[in-house]
């Protein structure tokens, strides 16, 4: 009935074959870069790689895309992330040979990381999210790179719907198209009212539907007209983003469907596994309370000061005000709970904790108005999900903590005085105390938190830390080395 | 909602003949009872109602209302209205519909396979109202047999949805659920502002405006483009219309050169604003207001001179109140003083009449809206399509009661004829449905169909 055996040949078939079966690699990449040095990336590579190539790759790309991501953790405007990482893309990643050979093992390279990345990155949400993410900024890195002719040589390779507007059009829209993006002109570009003139004259505008820069309606900063929107070129990077993030995306999402039919190959596999998790450098739990940390974690436990001298300032921050007020309010609990769960607190232990602190409330109330939210912490109630403890991003992405309330970053949120004490209260020395002080007031709260884990550790564990639980893990393994060591 | 279901269990004779057949919401309609025949009572013996518009208007009957679906709720054009073609397509079979039965049960996930069906269901439940939801990748009443996933919403028109009470501070002829002419005039200012946006900005064609039936109206917008724009575009849209978003108790301070969106806006509202303040008369003797009115000049020589003009004469109208602010501002020496002056004034203008728009409405695709040509349980009122762009009086728009009458007596007056007449026709319903059809056929006209309509001849319109 079905042969069991598909022929290798016949999947073959999928690809345009109009291109692949006429060229070798080396003009199929420059067909696909379009004579650009950027690409949308929007056909699979052909052609053989070796397995350490396929690796190297992958990682000299990852660690352009964790940088980024530590930059953008560490509430790095974008001129900053920008002047870090273009000179490592120049020294792995570079797409500027004049060579034409050079130029195309060049473009080979970034071409064929790509497509490996997408691979590793598209088994969850999570992996998802983060490369879109970066990817995404790379690109715009990198478009901001070219010249200006090669930035007009590729968008035109795009075949976009859009038109540049005629001399006449812009005439006769005149005030219609100044008024619009006057705004826009003042905050992006800085200008002046007599700037603004000056640049609107010489601005060129794109006519493109407006379903392509929806992102730009809110501000009202684009001109429309019968469901066309006039972009001014300033903002058309953004235009590209958006195409560029939205056709990755939907690319992610049908790898992913296709990741299954590539479990008889045992040779990429485990590189893809490595790969996604050991180079990451966001740090991402993927079992709670199941690592060799966590054995000896539980209600009585967690309190005590050993474990609580291993939290990173928050999660001593919250604890301090859990005992001083015997209750902290909701964000605080959200926040808190969710670490004490990716320290590896069972939710059994959490229960009796939780309502062991809460001393000034009933145990009816307290299984009344607190369990719930426990229990839906660890998945067990509503939508069921089980939630990560916050990274360092979504913890500062949260709304300040108001008076009496304890979550948040201490590093962003206390007053320096206060701060300092904690710092002393922690066992920190007059300098660092106040290096790390200076640290925080540039808005450096990560670093700040970096530098406390490593001055904690004496100096061996220098690790970027964009997760509270990333500085517990850490801590504890050095402490549990110090032990055994002794 | 809850206060539709409360003003349903008056009926004690209905909610105990519902006690004995409860519906269960997740229960497929087609299994309920038919209707009892002991609801044969005359619906003045079921006492005044709490709310109306009219005095003579009483509580709505199940017989009413199923008087109604029978004979005069045109349904054949409500679904080639979301149907897109005269022949039912996807559009239509696998969109959501939902009923809100007299017990206030609210029953979601129905679907219909034609026309006919659609109003039979109707007919045989005999609901309250029901509301239109989106086209689903799956038949929605077939959501318990498929994944959770499956249910996505493909296309859905894009709603607004004005309300009276959203203007409850600054309106003070009336409050709550109460309307009148004057009132409504903040509904025929927005509703000008957002069709004249749709239109000119952003190219939609085929948007209907319909009665709520009590205090607001809705837009439906049912381009193809606009039916297919996913929650994260619907948003960005809302938003570009909503220039009123993060208005507190601040001004709103808008940067200059307006948008022309605004501006626009702004040219359209100003007669009316006059008009409503005249009317409305919020600053004449409220001494909050009047504060409010002044820290929104930023110019301290004239809110001083205001100030002191305004209590040597008291209860000045709050027209004169805003003149004020105009002359004084065009005596101000420096030309930028005067400029920001007005500007203010600009502000306020769009701050009290700029549409009010409910976010959440038009960006959720799975939100329900209640169907144009349902009956506003709570007034009677039906839910009738206007257009934007003349004056609509919900005063004297169709009541279920009168057009009853109207039918009834049309019926009598010409027994015997042989001429076929829509029952709609037969009534004050008929420039409403002529409307609602002249406004189908031009969405249909538009629908890219490919398909050569083989059906010309007019439908049966009693089906």
């Amino acid at each position: 009935m079905f042969r069991s055996t598909k022929r290798r040949t016949a999947g073959r078939k999928n690809f345009e074959s109009s291109i692949i079966s006429s060229s070798t690699p080396n003009a199929y990449l420059a067909n696909v870069y379009n004579n650009s040095k950027l690409t949308f990336y929007t056909l699979p590579p052909v052609g053989e790689i070796t397995l350490d190539e396929f690796e190297t790759w992958a990682i000299d790309r990852i660690k352009i895309l964790n940088e980024i991501e530590s930059c953008a953790a560490r509430n790095k405007s974008y001129k900053e992330i920008e002047s870090i990482v273009a000179p490592m893309i120049q020294q792995t990643l570079p797409l500027n040979s004049t060579n034409v050979e050079k130029l195309n093992r060049e473009r080979q390279k970034d071409y064929y990381s790509h497509f490996i990345l997408r691979l590793c990155f598209s088994r969850s949400q999570e992996l998802r999210t983060k490369f879109l993410k970066n990817e995404t900024t790379l690109f715009k890195i990198r478009y901001n790179q070219l010249t200006n002719a090669e930035q007009q040589q590729f968008v035109k390779s795009l075949n976009l719907p859009w038109d540049f507007i005629s001399l006449e059009e812009k005439e006769q829209l005149s005030t219609k198209l100044f008024n619009s993006i006057s705004a826009s002109l003042g905050y992006v570009l800085q200008l002046d009212d007599v700037q603004k003139r000056k640049y609107f004259e010489q601005e060129e505008f794109i006519k493109i539907p407006f379903e392509y820069v929806t992102d730009l309606l809110p501000q009202r900063s684009i001109f429309l007209q019968r469901g066309t929107a006039y972009v001014p070129k300033f903002q058309q990077l953004q235009l590209l983003v958006n195409e560029f993030s939205a056709k990755l995306e939907a690319a992610l999402i049908s790898t992913s469907h296709a990741f299954p039919s590539l479990d008889e190959d045992d040779r990429i596999l485990p590189i893809l596994t490595h790969l996604s998790s050991g180079y990451s450098l966001n740090y991402s739990q993927d079992s709670y309370g199941a690592n060799e940390n966590s054995s000896d974690i539980n209600a009585i436990t967690v309190g005590s000061k050993e474990i609580v001298d291993q939290f990173p300032l928050c999660g001593q921050h919250a604890m301090y005000g859990l005992r001083t007020l015997h209750h902290l309010k909701y964000t605080a609990r959200q926040q808190f709970t969710l670490f004490l769960k990716g320290i590896g607190l069972s939710l059994e232990d959490a229960l009796t904790f939780w309502s062991g602190e809460f001393k000034s409330v009933s145990i009816d109330k307290f299984n009344k108005e607190y369990k719930y939210n426990i229990r839906h912490s660890y998945g067990l109630e509503g939508g069921r999900i089980n939630y990560k403890p916050w990274d360092c991003r979504t913890i500062l992405s949260k709304p300040r903590p108001q008076k009496g309330e304890y979550h948040g970053c201490p590093y962003r949120d206390l007053s320096s005085d206060s701060l300092a004490r904690k710092l002393r209260e922690m066992g920190l020395e007059e300098k660092d105390v106040q290096q790390i002080l200076e640290i925080s007031d540039k808005g450096d709260y990560t670093n700040a938190c970096s530098r406390v884990l490593e001055v904690k550790t004496n100096g061996h564990v220098q690790e970027q830390v964009t997760h509270p639980n990333l500085y517990f893990d850490r801590m504890r393994q050095y402490t549990k080395s110090q032990q055994t060591e002794a | 909602m809850p206060t539709i279901a409360s003003e349903m269990t008056t009926d004690n004779l209905e909610s105990s003949s519902m006690a004995s057949s409860p519906v269960n919401p997740n229960v497929s309609s087609r299994n309920r009872p038919p209707s009892s025949p002991l609801k044969q009572i005359p619906s003045d013996s079921l006492g005044p109602a709490s709310d109306s518009l009219d005095s003579s208007n009483k509580k709505i009957s199940a017989d009413d209302m199923a008087f109604y679906y029978e004979r005069l709720l045109p349904f054949r054009y409500v679904f080639q209205w979301l149907n897109h073609s005269p022949k039912p397509q996807k559009d239509f079979t696998m969109r959501e519909f939902a009923y809100e039965h007299r017990s206030g049960a609210y029953q979601r996930y129905n679907s219909f396979e034609s026309p006919e069906d659609f109003k039979s269901s109707v007919v045989r439940v005999n609901p309250t109202r029901f509301e239109v939801g989106a086209v689903y990748a799956v038949n929605p009443s077939e959501r318990k047999t498929l994944p959770k996933s499956a249910m996505k919403p493909l296309e859905k028109e894009l709603v607004f949805d004005i309300d009276l009470t959203d203007y409850d501070e600054i309106r003070t002829c009336c409050s709550k659920t109460q309307i009148c002419t004057k009132c409504w005039k903040f509904i025929t200012a927005a509703t000008k502002v957002l069709d004249v946006a749709l239109r000119e900005d952003f190219g939609f064609e085929h948007m209907i405006w319909v009665f709520s039936g009590r205090r607001g109206a809705h837009c439906w917008v049912s381009d193809k483009r606009a039916r297919s724009l996913d929650e994260s575009k619907r948003r960005a849209i809302v938003e570009y219309l909503d220039i009123l978003k993060n208005k507190g108790t601040k001004r709103l301070n808008l940067r200059r050169p307006l948008h022309p969106h605004i501006q626009r806006s702004l040219d359209i509202l100003k007669p009316d604003f006059l008009t409503i303040i005249q009317e409305q008369d919020p600053w004449r003797d409220d001494e909050v207001a009047i504060q409010d009115l002044l820290s929104k000049i930023p110019n301290s020589s004239i809110t001083d001179a205001l100030k002191k003009e305004w209590t040597t004469k008291p209860h000045r109208s709050s027209l004169d109140k805003f003149q004020d602010i105009s002359s004084m501002a065009q005596r101000l020496p420096k030309a930028n003083d005067k400029k920001m002056v007005i500007e203010a004034e600009e502000d306020i203008i769009l701050e009290v009449v700029y549409p009010r728009l409910d976010v959440e409405v038009s960006r959720q695709m799975i939100h329900l809206l209640k169907s144009p040509f349902c009956i506003h349980p709570g007034t009677g009122n039906v839910c009738v399509p206007f257009d934007a762009n003349k004056e609509f009086n919900p005063m004297t728009s169709p009541n279920l009661r009168q057009i009853q009458g109207e039918l009834l007596k049309y019926d009598e007056e010409h027994r015997g004829d042989d001429k076929k007449v829509a029952n709609w026709d037969k009534t004050s319903l008929k420039p409403y449905t002529d409307l609602f059809t002249a406004f189908v056929k031009r969405l249909l006209a538009s629908e890219v169909t490919g398909k050569r309509e083989r059906d010309e001849q007019e439908p049966d319109l009693e089906f």
